[in-house]
């Protein structure tokens, strides 16, 4: 029970961000919306219910279960991509060993200079 | 005995009209593939959602049902996304004192990083030759699947196809922060932790969460802020 009062919290939020996008034409996703409009709800009420906490536990640990189906399509499509094999491979390795180089230096060059500043 | 068939093949027909056998099958493989990865001793390079994914895949090619209809079936799971991406903004709100610690490092690695990891695979990708569709299916590879389905649909790009180079980016993101850990050297668990989520989504903050609770807690939010970021940001760019 107290499970469910908290999704049918997620569900409205969702519902929102939905509107939003349609109303204001919104090159973001419904959920995406909903999940700032939420986020910015509860810094401004300072506390979050057991139920939504619940709820918001309950979706996070099975999201692998819910991308299953969209996962299986890429063996099923696979066809429809022939001849950018090498592309995409060069896209994910490649960029991926980029931007994960990037992501550490940045950061430790940052977090150094503000340690020193604090000295 | 020909009666008997007969019916058999009546079930089999009606159990696959239904959402019933998708959602059946989808559980199924979902629990199968975390024993499975349990039972291997949980290599780094083979998460349980490719474990899964690989189990759906076969049994769903043996039993010679048309993906399509089981995609049909499935989308009583699929639609519940929605919900799952507004859900990503309760940790998020319960992070914010992390947020606020190290707000300047998270403030300028933020928008550059997410950024770039779009930016380095385009560019590959267009580089080598890559069609717009399937470049809008490697834009938002950095980002948790929920949004990120949001953003593929929305550029135009194969959902499907997207959805492998997640897992492959999730997977190698993994593996590289841990080899330049090594090397540069990084030792700070909360770069670690972030590294790790804002490059690797939900397969990066899984791992994180190995390293300690500071660095799952980092990944987290570099997550969820990369997806935010990346959705507001990358519809606006690549239409441009």
């Amino acid at each position: 029970m107290t499970m469910l009062r908290g999704f049918l919290v997620l569900v409205l939020f969702f519902i929102l961000g939905e509107s939003m996008r349609m109303l204001l034409a919104l090159p973001v996703s419904g959920g995406v919306l909903g999940m700032v409009v939420i986020t910015f709800t509860l810094m401004v009420k300072g506390s979050v219910s057991d139920d939504l906490a619940s709820a918001s536990q309950g979706l996070i640990s099975v999201l692998v279960l819910l991308i299953m189906p969209g996962v299986v399509g890429v063996f099923f499509t696979a066809d429809q991509f022939s001849g950018q094999w090498l592309a995409v491979a060069a896209a994910l390795l490649v960029g991926t060993f980029l931007s994960v180089l990037t992501t550490l230096l940045l950061m430790k060059l940052v977090t150094a200079r503000g340690e020193q500043h604090r000295e | 005995m020909s009666e008997l068939f007969t019916r058999l093949g009546v079930l089999a027909d009606t159990l696959a009209a239904t959402p019933i056998l998708a959602i059946g099958l989808t559980l199924g493989a979902f629990f199968a593939g975390n024993w499975l990865f349990a039972r291997i001793g949980r290599p780094l390079w083979l998460p349980p959602v490719l474990l899964s994914a690989c189990l759906l895949s076969g049994v769903i090619a043996v039993l010679a049902l048309d993906y399509q209809a089981y995609q049909q079936g499935a989308r009583w799971l699929t639609v519940l996304l929605g919900p799952a991406t507004v859900a990503l903004g309760i940790p998020l709100y319960q992070q914010m004192h992390h947020i606020r610690a190290m707000w300047r490092p998270i403030v300028v690695t933020l928008p550059i990083a997410a950024t770039l990891a779009a930016v380095y695979a385009l560019v590959i990708a267009w580089a080598l030759g890559a069609t717009p569709e399937v470049l809008a299916s490697l834009a938002p590879k950095s980002v948790t699947a929920p949004i990120a389905i949001g953003i593929t649909e929305q550029l135009g790009g194969s959902v499907p196809l997207m959805m492998g180079g997640l897992l492959i980016t999730g997977v190698v993101a993994t593996l590289f922060v841990d080899l330049l850990a090594r090397l540069l050297p990084v030792k700070d668990e909360r770069i670690l932790g972030f590294a790790l989520g804002l490059n690797g989504h939900a397969i990066g903050t899984a791992r994180a969460f190995e390293i300690s609770h500071t660095a799952g807690a980092f990944a987290s939010l570099g997550m969820g802020l990369t997806g935010v970021f990346t959705a507001m940001i990358l519809p606006l760019v690549f239409h441009l």
